[in-house]
């Protein structure tokens, strides 16, 4: 509570250049982006997002890798004609 | 080394305390890893003929999009993928009574179509990259690339790329490791659907998942870096 919001008091936390839990952090990062991380993750995954340099650039690094995956790759549709063949041997079961 | 005990840990996380994802109920999902009986030591409903179509096209059948999909992303190709399809659908039907209605019919399909994948299509995939899974377990499962491999490569480096070329990078993984990334980044499933279509631990999922993505970046800074996207034209 003591502690204020860090863009609103002149004291700006250093921007930390080298990040020591580099494969850690993004662990971490990757839970969230999937929506898996916890309450107590989200939290401290925050504080480093907003101190550390490296942990920034990776989180946005697993954004666009995810984005590429989600909305750049063509999505196949099933063929009508194998909708077709499914529902009329699906028939001929019983 | 730090470590995050939470990150490490096997222990799945909680649906009371987990962020976003949809929780619904736990579907039930039979284990087998036989292709002849997928849904062995399910129990039986006793479903009237009638009910069996009606949970065939309201359940199953919306869903045959996304499964084509998933057949295309493994098989690589088309005629494998329908057939692929087919068979699924067609075991689903006959094994419709070990499904309960109402509950994960998504989840059900494709353990089922990678079921089959595995046992059927997976020996004759036309697949250039004969890597078996245990190679690459061995190969990248050493402690070191598993706490400290971490790809150098930025954002900007890889948003200009396309759809075919996200794609090549991504066919040209191990199946095992395209699998993960195709269920949870183009399909969506949580991780605990995951473990359960794919028959790991929730931990394995996420461990398997972070190889994947360790080795699509390496790929996309490769592709990257040869369509000129380098870090230099950054500044
Ligand atoms: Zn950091």
């Amino acid at each position: 509570m003591q502690t204020p919001l860090p863009s609103s008091s002149g004291t700006k936390p250093e921007m930390k250049e080298h990040c020591s839990h580099r494969a850690d952090c993004l662990k971490l990062i990757q839970l969230i982006l999937d929506g898996e991380a916890t309450e107590q993750q989200l939290a401290r995954a925050k504080a480093n997002l907003e101190s550390c340099k490296p942990c920034i650039q990776m989180y946005q690094l697993e954004k666009e890798v995810k984005e590429l995956l989600t909305k750049r790759i063509e999505k196949r549709c099933c063929p009508e004609q194998l909708v077709a063949t499914i529902k009329s041997r699906i028939l001929s079961f019983s | 080394m730090a470590t995050i005990p939470e990150v490490m840990s096997d222990t799945p996380t909680s649906d009371r305390n987990r962020i976003g994802g949809p929780t619904g109920p736990d579907q039930f999902l039979p284990d087998s890893d036989s292709a002849e009986q997928p849904l062995a030591n399910a129990p039986s409903r006793g479903y009237s003929e009638e009910q069996k179509y009606q949970i065939f096209n309201k359940e199953f059948m919306p869903h045959i999009d996304s499964m084509y999909n998933f057949a295309f992303r493994l098989t690589m190709d088309e005629d494998d993928a329908n057939d692929l399809v087919q068979d699924t659908y067609l075991k689903a039907f006959r094994f419709i009574s070990s499904f309960e209605q109402g509950t994960n019919a998504k989840a059900w399909l494709f353990r089922i179509l990678k079921n089959s994948f595995i046992n059927d299509y997976r020996k004759k995939s036309k697949e250039p990259a004969k890597v078996d899974y245990q190679d690459v377990e061995t190969t990248y499962n050493s402690e070191d690339a598993e706490s400290e491999h971490t790809v150098d490569l930025r954002a900007e480096s890889v948003s200009d790329l396309i759809g075919d070329e996200v794609a090549t990078a991504l066919n040209s993984l191990p199946v095992d490791f395209r699998t993960v990334i195709i269920l949870c980044d183009i399909e969506g499933f949580t991780y605990e659907e995951m473990a359960k279509i794919l028959d790991i631990p929730i931990g394995t999922v996420r461990s398997r998942l972070h190889r994947a993505r360790n080795l699509l970046k390496e790929k996309l800074r490769d592709y990257a870096s040869s369509m000129g996207y380098k870090e230099e034209n950054d500044e």
